[in-house]
């Protein structure tokens, strides 16, 4: 590992604004086969062209009115891709693609808070959509999606309460938080738990030094970050892991340049991308898992991106919302002088 | 995309495969069409559901067409006999099991497979039989799906929702007993550990058990964990659960008991950052404990720091971590 990290590649930003760009052009099986992750994915491809500075590589017109007609009349909210069943995982793409697109005003907003609460169950749960399946991510999305809308206040403070003690209900003794109450502590459930209790203002129901000491213990030898105990590395963990030791102020617990390295070694440095681990196929999620880490950890070049939202760091202050997190200090260059 | 290994193609080998993909692309996007617009003009028959069968069979996530299957399913049932209805839910289950053994991790199929079980008739007759044969080989089908994979997250957490849901209740104990017998099979599975945790606690809580009861559990619960630190104390699992069982306020003994044993495993593996890190918690927790007092809390707090100053050099990538950490034993 020592002799590899000195040849560690820097992030090739023109390759994988390309990549991106090129999402839509390559329209093989696995391209059709996942429609149902469209929206979700020009969110992503958008995010990480924010953070690489390159917002206005995607045509805004053609996201607009693509976002516009995953509208789901019956639903009344989005889908992901037209013809498609509303959902709350779609939703908060379409609105966090609306928002970054300034364009949120061409949203029937009410319709769609409304849909939100449709999905709030009385203990709490918050569901994916009228087939009811519950999981701490529905409980995040709904958050993060009324706090985008500025609808956040329609929530009573009795549902609010209930939401927060669901939440706090799937914490588990390790610190971490899992998808439903007695669910094991999951990276990704984290993020979600934490980033959610960051939005209603409740962070001092997380144990930080307990749920950092877990979250650390996530990065292995070779500086990539698992998801659970003993599980293999993976670069969407840099995000769940990172963001959510931001959200609790305890970044500075891994190894930075270890972990950036692995990052950037998990890159496609023929057609762009990032993959879930060095030499594997990439895809548009872990590239913006990969780019989002890295700007977390302070990477050179890179704009700040809001660990609880997930979004461009400067659009979420511009809109009020803002919560307390640390980040590293943004490198001048890198390899970091050492 | 998680775990494919990136391949290059040549030019021509990429063409060829672009070419017979095209033809399964065309038939894919046919067959999709076809669903879908059936789907808008609410076309509810039984063909339609035939054709989302073979829609899902090529592409098992697409959780649009699920809910379109259900919503021809609750179409169909109100003219249907309560054992057309199982039926069709044995079928739907059969596809569900198919699917899941190549798609083990797919949120839409278990939540399918959820459906289906909360919709069994009450039956035959006046009975219950129905529901109970369901939901009982549900557990055979999670066992088969955690021999495959013993860490999936999906399989656990419907497992719980099994336990939780079955018409006639399980003694908690057997969950105890299935989850030692994975942690026999591999003791770094921390799934298995981790739902001992909540069994064990949910146990507890039905008996209404006396601090004394839950030491006495507490004690065998050790000797197990041991057993796992002992055959690799590099292994995060035994230590999370052995952190579970020290809990915030053990009792005197337990704790010193603890501490001399870890004393122990250290001599015997002194590279293990795992000794030291618990030894440094344990010896933090023994510092506040209420029978201890000012002078031997001091000490202790000084001997914590030193473990965590030990740490800072063994385990350089949390260095900052163990600093810190170093820093609150003052």
């Amino acid at each position: 590992m020592a002799s590899s990290s000195s040849v560690v590649p820097k992030l090739n930003i023109p390759l994988h604004v390309k990549y991106i760009q090129n999402l839509d052009k390559k329209q093989d099986l696995a391209y059709h086969l996942t429609s149902h992750l469209r929206l979700n994915g020009i969110y992503w491809g958008l995010t990480a062209l924010c953070i690489m500075g390159q917002h206005s590589a995607l045509d805004r017109e053609g996201v607009i009115e693509y976002t516009i007609s995953c509208w789901d009349e019956e639903a009344g909210t989005f889908g992901p891709h037209p013809g498609h069943d509303g959902h709350i995982l779609a939703t908060l793409s379409a609105i966090q693609i609306m928002v970054i697109e300034d364009a949120l005003d061409r949203v029937d907003i009410e319709r769609v808070t409304k849909f939100l609460h449709s999905l709030i169950n009385p203990d709490g749960a918050v569901s994916g959509d009228q087939w009811g399946e519950s999981d701490t991510r529905f409980s995040y999305i709904l958050l993060q999606s009324l706090a985008l809308l500025g609808k956040l206040d329609t929530l009573s403070p009795e549902t609010r309460e209930n939401i927060t003690q669901n939440i706090k209900g799937c914490m588990n003794f390790d610190g971490g938080f899992g998808t439903t109450p007695g669910a094991e502590s999951h990276s990704g459930q984290v993020w979600v738990c934490t980033a959610a209790l960051s939005i209603l203002d409740r962070e001092d129901l997380i144990d930080k030094d307990l749920l950092g000491a877990w979250l650390s213990e996530r990065q292995l030898p070779n500086g990539g970050l698992n998801g659970r105990p003993e599980k293999l590395e993976d670069v969407c963990y840099s995000w769940w892991c990172a963001a959510s030791l931001s959200i609790i102020g305890r970044l500075h617990w891994i190894d930075r340049d270890k972990l950036i390295a692995f990052i950037l070694g998990a890159q496609d440095l023929e057609d762009g991308g990032i993959a879930d681990r060095p030499g594997d196929w990439v895809d548009v999620f872990h590239t913006v898992f990969g780019v989002a880490g890295l700007s977390l950890l302070g990477y050179p070049g890179l704009q700040d991106i809001d660990p609880v939202y997930c979004m461009p760091a400067g659009l979420i202050a511009s809109l009020g919302l803002r919560k307390p997190y640390i980040t590293l200090p943004r490198l001048s260059s890198y390899p970091p002088p050492s | 995309m998680h775990g494919v290994k990136r391949l290059r193609l040549t030019p021509q080998a990429a063409e060829t495969k672009r070419l017979k993909e095209l033809s399964k692309i065309e038939s894919y996007l046919a067959i999709e069409q076809d669903v879908l617009s059936r789907k808008r003009v609410k076309d509810y028959s039984d063909e339609a559901l035939g054709r989302t069968t073979r829609l899902l069979d090529l592409n098992p996530e697409f959780y649009t067409i699920w809910n379109y299957r259900r919503t021809i399913l609750l179409s169909l049932f109100p003219s249907l006999s309560p054992e057309d209805i199982t039926s069709h839910l044995i079928s739907d289950l059969r596809l569900t099991t198919s699917y899941l053994l190549v798609h083990p991790k797919v949120y839409w199929i278990w939540n399918h497979r959820k459906w289906c079980l909360e919709s069994v008739p009450h039956g035959p007759g006046e009975s219950q039989k129905w529901r109970e044969d369901f939901w009982k080989g549900e557990l055979k089908l999670i066992e088969k799906m955690l021999e495959a994979d013993a860490r999936n997250f999906h399989a656990w957490d419907y497992r719980r929702y099994v336990l939780s849901s079955l018409p006639l209740a399980r003694p908690k104990t057997e969950e105890l007993k299935y989850t030692q017998t994975k942690i026999e099979a591999n003791f770094s599975n921390f799934s298995a550990w981790h739902c001992r945790t909540k069994v064990l606690s949910a146990i507890w809580a039905e008996r209404n058990a006396t601090p004394e009861e839950v030491k006495k559990a507490k004690d065998k619960e050790f000797e197990l964990v041991t057993q796992a630190l002992w055959t690799d104390p590099g292994d995060q699992s035994g230590w999370l659960y052995h952190r579970w069982l020290v809990g915030q306020e053990p009792p005197l003994d337990t704790l010193r008991r603890e501490i001399r044993n870890i004393q122990d495993l250290h001599e015997a593996e002194p590279e293990s950052k795992w000794c030291v890190n618990a030894l440094a918690h344990y010896t933090l927790l023994l510092a506040r404990h209420p029978s201890t007092g000012e002078d031997e809390a001091m000490r202790l707090r000084g001997e914590a720091k030193r473990l965590f100053t030990i740490l800072e050099k063994v385990d350089p990538h949390r260095r900052a971590r163990h600093r810190d950490m170093a820093a609150q034993c003052t």
